[in-house]
């Protein structure tokens, strides 16, 4: 039990109340075994949200919408802030800026990591980057293919997580690229990417094609460094933590 | 971390509702009028409007900010936009053309126009109000949570960010030096920021939990919403607005 909880007694009770029929779902596989009375303690907490089962891990795709992945939802944003500031703040040529969005993909599947996303630049879109509105749909792919690709097994070792992190990299720019061809022309704003695109353009390659590298050049290696990131923390993460969410360990002991 | 300043003109003391109806009409009127003269109208409108509110000194950092993308668009279309035809300036091997320049300086504009409809919302408009407004029209109750909590979770956390560098540091963790030392330096910092606020996520699903969150009852509102006897008026104004937009797409090929 990890002392850093003041939850038992509290947490009982609530497990008390809903003994009367709320749904009981089963712990997923990878949840470790401890002593009853804690898995008493988190059966409680998880089998809030409406009743929805924690799908365990049969489907990438099963609903994990419980009041435990609702609260996960703004601490990925935060983290997608943190990271971005931390990045700005190691003068990394990195944004770095989408680690919660992946992270919570990995530990509560595609839909968590896709709403992630979505609030993630629903936010910033309406507090202080208005520009990054347009960018939603991104934030979603990111998001879902990293919960799926998770869930089937591309983090169970370090190889699998660099080509996971390759395969994001891609999916963000296919999905930005008739962005930036609708908003810009095609241009993306960052200098190393549009110098490539003006170099391209100028030699008589078609627009959407130097759009796409553009973004490429912009996007594979940031992308590729904020999965290797979230893979290494992921990894790192306490045991207990990650059967919360019902996460994507690959190679974790049945109870 | 959000730009909302508090004021008391008549753009804020509309609903949020309405204002979210503005700003959408701007973004769609950006699209709406491609044309040099249709972009600056626009943005002349808009300029008006928040000029009204009291806001234009705080638009203007964002305004710079964004500058550099603006100067970009106009320089990389005018070097290489497939259309280009006729010279313009020549600066040695470099060639830059009239109809490059003028798609530059429209896009330019196009994000001057998204912009600036964006910050009739953004500026003036408390977002906790936007979402609790939102939430009162059918909203679910779980996503205004989630809405309001990124804006309490994002502070506390830029403040623990002070806490884990210092700790690292001390334990001479280097965060000065080539590419590779900083990149080094990323995992530990994120590392205890991640885990610490996982951890804190138990904690406030349960207590979540306590207070019914997980029910299915419509929840009740503390504060009553204000509609200025305006807003009505303001909102048929923006669609006669949008309206006018389409009519000059029509008739002056703006």
């Amino acid at each position: 039990m990890q002392p850093q909880m003041p939850v038992g007694s509290l947490a009982v009770a609530v497990a008390a109340v809903r003994e009367d029929g709320a749904s009981r779902m089963h712990a997923p596989e990878g949840y470790p075994a401890r002593c009853g009375s804690e898995r008493r303690e988190v059966e409680g907490i998880r089998g809030g949200a409406r009743g929805v089962a924690v799908g365990s891990k049969g489907s990438p795709w099963a609903l994990r919408f419980t009041t435990l992945t609702v609260v996960l939802i703004p601490v990925a944003v935060g983290i997608n802030y943190v990271g971005k500031l931390f990045a700005a703040a190691l003068k990394l040529p990195l944004w770095l800026d989408s680690i919660g969005t992946v992270l919570a993909g990995m530990l509560a599947g595609p839909w968590v990591g896709a709403i992630s996303g979505a609030v993630n630049n629903a936010i910033f879109g309406i507090t202080a980057d208005p520009i990054s509105f347009w960018y939603l749909i991104t934030s979603i792919a990111i998001g879902l293919v990293v919960g799926y690709l998770a869930f089937t097994g591309w983090i169970s070792s370090f190889g699998r997580a660099v080509v996971l992190g390759l395969i994001v990299g891609a999916v963000a720019a296919v999905v930005s690229t008739p962005i930036n061809v609708i908003l810009w022309e095609g241009q993306t704003g960052n200098v190393w990417g549009d110098a490539l695109y003006t170099a391209l353009v100028g030699s008589g390659w078609p627009i959407w094609l130097a759009s796409f590298l553009d973004e490429v050049v912009v996007d594979i290696p940031d992308k590729l460094a904020t999965v290797i990131v979230s893979f290494l923390i992921f990894k790192a993460l306490p045991e207990r933590l990650v059967g919360l969410f019902g996460g994507a360990r690959g190679e974790v002991a049945s109870l | 971390m959000s730009l909302y300043a508090p004021g008391d003109t008549w753009v804020h003391r509309l609903d949020p509702i309405t204002k979210l109806l503005m700003a959408g009409v701007g973004i769609v009127l950006t699209f709406l009028l491609p044309s040099l003269q249709g972009g600056a109208a626009l943005l002349a409108v808009l300029l008006l409007v928040l000029g009204t509110a009291g806001v234009l000194h705080r638009a203007v950092p964002v305004y710079v900010g964004v500058a550099v993308i603006g100067v970009t668009f106009v320089v990389v279309q005018g070097l290489v936009n497939p259309a280009n035809v006729h010279p313009l300036a020549r600066l040695g091997p470099v060639v830059l053309y009239r109809e490059g320049l003028l798609v530059g300086l429209r896009l330019a504009l196009r994000l001057y126009d998204i912009l600036s409809a964006t910050l009739i919302l953004v500026l003036v408009t408390n977002p906790s109000d936007l979402v609790e407004s939102l939430v009162r029209r059918g909203a679910s109750p779980r996503f205004g949570y989630v809405m309001m909590a990124v804006l309490q979770i994002i502070p506390t956390m830029v403040a623990s960010t002070a806490t884990i560098t210092d700790a690292q540091r001390s334990r001479g963790m280097e965060t000065e030096g080539r590419l590779w030392v900083r990149l080094r330096a990323f995992v530990p910092l994120m590392g205890p920021l991640v885990t610490g606020s996982l951890i804190a996520t138990e904690e406030r699903a349960l207590a979540l939990e306590v207070r019914g969150f997980a029910g299915n009852r419509r929840p009740t509102f503390l504060k009553e919403e204000r509609m200025p006897g305006y807003a009505a008026a303001v909102r048929l104004l923006s669609l006669a607005v949008l309206l006018l937009g389409v009519a000059g797409r029509w008739l002056l090929g703006w």
